[in-house]
Parts: C-alpha cells; structure tokens; sequence
C-alpha cells in the first residue's frame, strides 16, 4: 500500500487541527484528505456507504481497502514515521479493547471537544 | 613431530571442522527465514545467505588463525590436551556468539519486513473510481 485517503469530517474542528497536524509529520505512506460524504469522495468512492463515513474517521487504501472508526486510527498512526511503532502497540491484543473503547469515546464526542476546547469556528 | 606441532595441527583440524558445520548449519536452516523476509524473493534471499556465511567464515577462521599460537612450549601429552582444550573453548565461545549474532540478523531482518504489514486488517474493499483527467 503507497497511499490512504483520509475522510475526515470538515465540520469539525478538532477533525480540522487534526488534519492539520497530520499534514506536518513525517510519513512512510502517503495520505490524502478529502471531506467525507463530499461530491469528490462520492465519485471516486460510488459504492462506499457515505452516510456512515460522517459517523466516524474513514480511511481508503490505494487497494481499495477500507477502514473505519478506530481502524482508521491505527491505519493513520501507521503511516507516520515516527508514530508507526505505535499503531502496531496500540493494536496489540491486550491494549486494542481499549484503544477502540477512548477512540469511540473522542469520535462520537468530537462536536463537544472542538467546543470546549474553542477549536470550533 | 614433536608434540608441540601435533597440538597445534590437532587445534586446527578440531577448529576448521567445528566453523565449517556451524556455518553449512547456519547456511541450511537460515535460508528459510530469510526467503520468508525477502517475501519468496529465492534469488534474493540465497544471495544474502551466501554473503552472510562468507562472513562467518572469514571471522571465525581470523579468529582460528590469530588464537594460534600457544606461548609456552608443550611437552607431554597432558599439557597438550590442556593446551587443546582451552584453544577449542575459546573457538567454541567465538562460534557460539557468532552463531546468536547471526540468528539476532535474521530475526531482526524478519521484524522489519514485518514492519511492512498495516496493524490491522481492513473492514471491507470498496472499488475505486478511476480518477478524472
């Protein structure tokens, strides 16, 4: 795998920081961003169900691979020099229950962080 | 032949033999680890074995050859043997570290190519629409 497409949710704005972020590290896999459930992720990606892409973070491989909510973490963690160790951590049987678990816990809470944390416009 | 020379043609006989089986060993069982590396590249991976037993071989018999000499001259068949035996633990020391070195390299190569492989496996495929020009 070369390259993932992350679709993030443009709405929020720790989903914002977090792309900002991303786009200054150092990566071993390429990434690019585009909105989820935008016109663009609708064309390259017909049959993804788009509805969902705007419940949490969904990634796409260059083979058509896809993965979602804290999947979509891990793949993102991956693909960055200095955090790959990390994903593979992160992932390992004993700590994934609870990597998913506080990364659902940020996902479905996103709006309430971005405010209270005053990264929402 | 005094005694002497007879130890030191025994230490040598014992220590080329004893290089010579660990690296066809090392040769042998390492070829697996490092073609499962290099993903099934045979070509690859019996070139990098080769290499790395002409190391081997190169270090050990360095070794072999520097650890020669006794500086003492030997003289009745006990001292000889007591002669040999230090001469040949130490090469056996030698080996054994070179030996765990080696399998320390594969098994490290075999880390990184796993490296390779994303943390998790994917939720679904999804066809990807040719982009537009």
């Amino acid at each position: 795998m070369f390259s993932l497409t992350v679709l993030y949710d443009p709405e929020c704005g720790l989903c914002r920081r977090a792309h900002d972020w991303l786009a200054e590290q150092a990566k071993i896999v390429e990434l690019n961003f585009m909105p989820c459930a935008s016109e663009e992720a609708r064309r390259r990606y017909p049959q993804l169900n788009h509805d969902l892409t705007k419940q949490d973070l969904t990634l796409i491989g260059d083979n058509g691979a896809v993965y979602f909510g804290p999947k979509a973490w891990l793949m993102v963690l991956w693909a960055l020099t200095r955090y790959r160790d990390w994903s593979y951590r992160l992932a390992a049987p004993e700590l994934l229950p609870t990597t998913k678990r506080v990364v659902s816990l940020i996902s479905q809470n996103r709006y309430q962080i971005s405010r209270a944390t005053g990264l929402s416009r | 032949m005094t005694i002497g020379i007879s130890t030191y043609l025994i230490y040598l006989a014992v220590s080329i033999a004893l290089t010579i089986w660990v690296a066809r060993t090392l040769h042998k069982n390492g070829r697996v680890f490092l073609v499962d590396v290099f993903h099934g590249n045979e070509a690859l991976a019996d070139s990098v074995n080769h290499l790395l037993v002409v190391g081997f071989y190169l270090i050990n018999f360095g070794y072999v050859s520097l650890a020669l000499k006794l500086g003492y001259v030997v003289t009745t068949a006990e001292q000889s043997i007591e002669a040999l035996s230090v001469k040949v633990g130490l090469v056996l020391l030698v080996l054994g570290g070179m030996h765990f070195f080696n399998l320390f390299l594969f098994s490290r190569m075999r880390r990184r190519s796993t490296r390779n492989q994303p943390p998790v496996s994917p939720d679904a495929f999804t066809p990807i629409a040719p982009q537009e020009a």
